[in-house]
């Protein structure tokens, strides 16, 4: 049953496992859906489904899939529900009051919709008899008729249809740039990486020892296990000011992110302005003369410093490889592509966050020479959850 | 037990969506852990005691720290009470059976009725721990090593897992698990939650309190956005109180209840201005 509903799913890249289909097609058999389309829907979701930035992803797929169902498939069932729910006080009277040009008591108008349900088969929109829209007909919506009853349409019934019409998750979706929240669960994966680190067992560990000691009858058996810190010292770079203004907040965030983390052992930042050449500023004003020298930062830090660059990359050709490029401080005889090329073999893990990140553009474009040439120097992604992930894992891959 | 009777609908204390209650249906009777997400105070942990009340079942919390292990959960072997026992020749101590603990997860099994089992927060502990309780809950029985003793299910329970999505979930328990988003209550179910929580609540009060939290929780710049329960706590106190509720919005009265940080404090209080 259903089975092309699965590929539509894969389709729009959700990863169903085969567990989770037989699952849903067991909850199918035991009749959990409840010949609903409604809750098929929120069956399908609940089971197929695992993580609320998926839900737009299956509301679309579920679209696609359900979308040609004939109305007589489904509504029977869902508006006998409808009909016989408590506390529909309002409709009811209306039902008795205006339905069909004629005053009706309402299980006489339940039976005449039945009627029209198993008798209708196609499409109606006007006319006075069958399940429609704008009709004078009882049924369907939209119509003249002021009461009878509202088969879809607005404020109707909570179709499934209507629901995922809304798109109401599309906010919840991995690929939108992101908020402070989300970069905190994606900074989480630098610790997880690193919770087990490459160090040898050197500190005592008193349970293990006090387990073996006591099943070895009470001679003393020492145990050992490895330091869980966390190593991962991080160097932060913001490109800051002119075509960085519109993501000033989405920055924000995410240094805001890195520091609430406090979970690193090192976090140092530093700002640039559209390229990175011999001195790097200390403040996001990036005023003249509040800089530290490039040599002075490679002192600071080793190569085991995890490097994350934020920045477009969009600057002038001349910018990046003039040696006199830097038109708001000193260059020191080398071009600012020279001092990234210096900087990147520096470090042995640096990624390269852009908000602006353009994929599949042709470099012969002018403005896009700067970020093509920069990608090729670094690992560069988008700056939204699934990029950071992305750019993270490749931190912490080993070399 | 027949089906009728094994169907949840809320209870008088907690307000559930009916999709909520279609998970909780369709976990029961498929026998799976239900996973429940949501911002927090969204009532994910109430939802197991208002279950456990409406099904009239007992429940037992399991409650996860960032130390958990999930043999924590199985049993504990109290080798240091052992060993101090040996020592002072007390009775007993070849007796291993005396020194195995069960954790909640056992006690759970070994109940002789059918139990709600809530595993509280399991995102708090470390990344591998719900991939250590995959065969447990898949098979509901254990096997003690040291008494070669396995412990089943007698009944199986009914499993609810939380998760403030403080860590991603490995795949593999993911998948056996049925999964709920609970999103943010709208306007009109948290009419309804409040309700629940006040039984004579001035109209007007409410009207201006509510109008007030929707408004901060709509201001982006707020890090740390006011929830469920803290609008209770608000509530509460602007009753005791005695505010006047027209003067709510402007002077937003015990702002300090609904919003904690510093930064958020001085956002809305420029706002207001």
């Amino acid at each position: 049953m259903f089975t092309d509903f699965f590929y539509v799913l894969k389709e729009k890249g959700l990863s169903v496992s085969m567990t989770e289909w037989i699952t849903f097609m067991e909850a199918l058999n035991k009749n959990l859906a409840d010949s609903s389309l409604d809750r098929l829907y929120y069956l399908g979701r609940m089971i197929l489904v695992k993580t609320e930035s998926d839900f737009d992803k299956y509301d679309l797929a579920f679209m696609e899939y359900f979308k040609n169902i004939k109305h007589q498939d489904e509504v029977p069932a869902e508006i006998m529900k409808f009909l016989d729910k408590e506390g529909m006080e309002p409709d009811r009277q209306n039902i008795e009051l205006y339905s069909y040009e004629q005053k009706r008591d309402m299980n006489e108008t339940k039976r005449v919709f039945r009627e029209r349900v198993t008798e209708q088969n196609t499409e109606h929109n006007g006319g006075n008899y069958w399940i429609g829209t704008s009709g004078g007909s009882a049924f369907g919506h939209t119509g003249r008729n002021k009461g009878g009853i509202r088969v879809g349409g607005k404020s109707g019934m909570r179709s499934a249809f209507q629901v995922n019409g809304e798109r109401k998750y599309v906010d919840f979706r991995h690929d939108k740039t992101l908020d402070i929240r989300q970069f905190q669960v994606a900074f989480r994966k630098l610790r997880q990486f690193s919770s087990r680190i490459d160090a040898a067992k050197t500190e005592l560990d008193l349970d293990k020892t006090i387990d073996s000691t006591c099943n070895n009858g009470g001679y003393l058996q020492l145990e050992f296990e490895k330091p869980r810190k966390n190593t991962v010292k991080l160097l932060l770079l913001f490109d800051c000011g002119g075509t960085m203004y519109p993501f000033m907040e989405l920055c924000n965030s995410l240094f805001q992110a890195v520091y609430k983390a406090n979970h690193f052992k090192d976090v140092k930042t530093y700002y640039f302005h559209n390229c990175i050449y011999s001195k790097l500023y200390k403040t996001a004003e990036c005023e003249y003369g509040d800089w530290v020298d490039m040599e002075e930062i490679f002192r600071m830090t080793d190569k085991d410093y995890k490097v994350i660059i934020v920045g477009d990359a969009q600057m002038a050709p001349e910018e990046l490889f003039d040696v006199n490029g830097n038109y708001r401080g000193p260059n020191d005889g080398k071009s600012g592509y020279e001092w990234n090329q210096i900087f990147s073999k520096k470090y042995k893990k640096i990624i390269w966050l852009n908000p602006r990140r353009h994929q599949g553009l042709s470099s012969s474009l002018a403005w896009m020479e700067a970020e093509d040439t920069l990608a090729q120097i670094y690992n560069m992604y988008p700056l939204t959850v699934d990029g950071l992930k992305e750019g993270i894992t490749k931190l912490m891959a080993p070399k | 037990m027949n089906k009728q009777e094994m169907k949840f609908t809320g209870s008088k204390t907690y307000v559930a969506s009916e999709e909520l209650m279609t998970a909780v249906d369709v976990a029961m009777a498929l026998e799976k852990p239900l996973l429940i997400k949501g911002e927090p105070g969204t009532g994910k942990t109430m939802l197991a005691e208002a279950i456990s009340d409406a099904l009239g079942k007992k429940l037992y919390i399991w409650n996860i720290k960032s130390t958990t292990k999930a043999q924590d959960g199985l049993y504990v072997y109290d080798t240091i009470q052992r060993l101090y026992d040996s020592q002072f020749g007390e009775e007993g101590v070849d007796d291993i059976a005396r020194y195995i603990k069960l954790g909640k997860l056992g006690e759970a099994f070994k109940d002789e009725e059918q139990v709600i089992l809530l595993i509280d927060e399991i995102d708090k502990a470390d990344l591998e721990f719900p991939n250590d309780l995959l065969w447990e809950l898949d098979k509901m029985e254990f096997y003690i090593h040291e008494t070669k003793e396995t412990i089943r299910a007698k009944h199986r329970p009914i499993v609810i897992i939380t998760s403030n999505a403080e860590k991603e979930l490995p795949d593999a328990f993911l998948r056996r698990c049925i999964f709920h988003y609970i999103s943010f209550p709208e306007r009109d179910e948290m009419d309804e939650i409040v309700r629940v929580h006040f039984e004579n609540l001035d109209e007007n009060l409410l009207k201006y309190a509510m109008d007030t939290f929707y408004w901060i929780r709509s201001i982006k710049e707020v890090r740390k956005k006011p929830s469920t329960s803290e609008l209770i706590d608000w509530l509460q106190a602007l009753m005791l109180g005695g505010i006047d509720p027209e003067t709510i919005g402007e002077k937003i009265p015990y702002l300090g209840v609904l919003v904690k940080k510093d930064e958020d404090l001085e956002i809305v209080k420029k706002r207001r201005i």
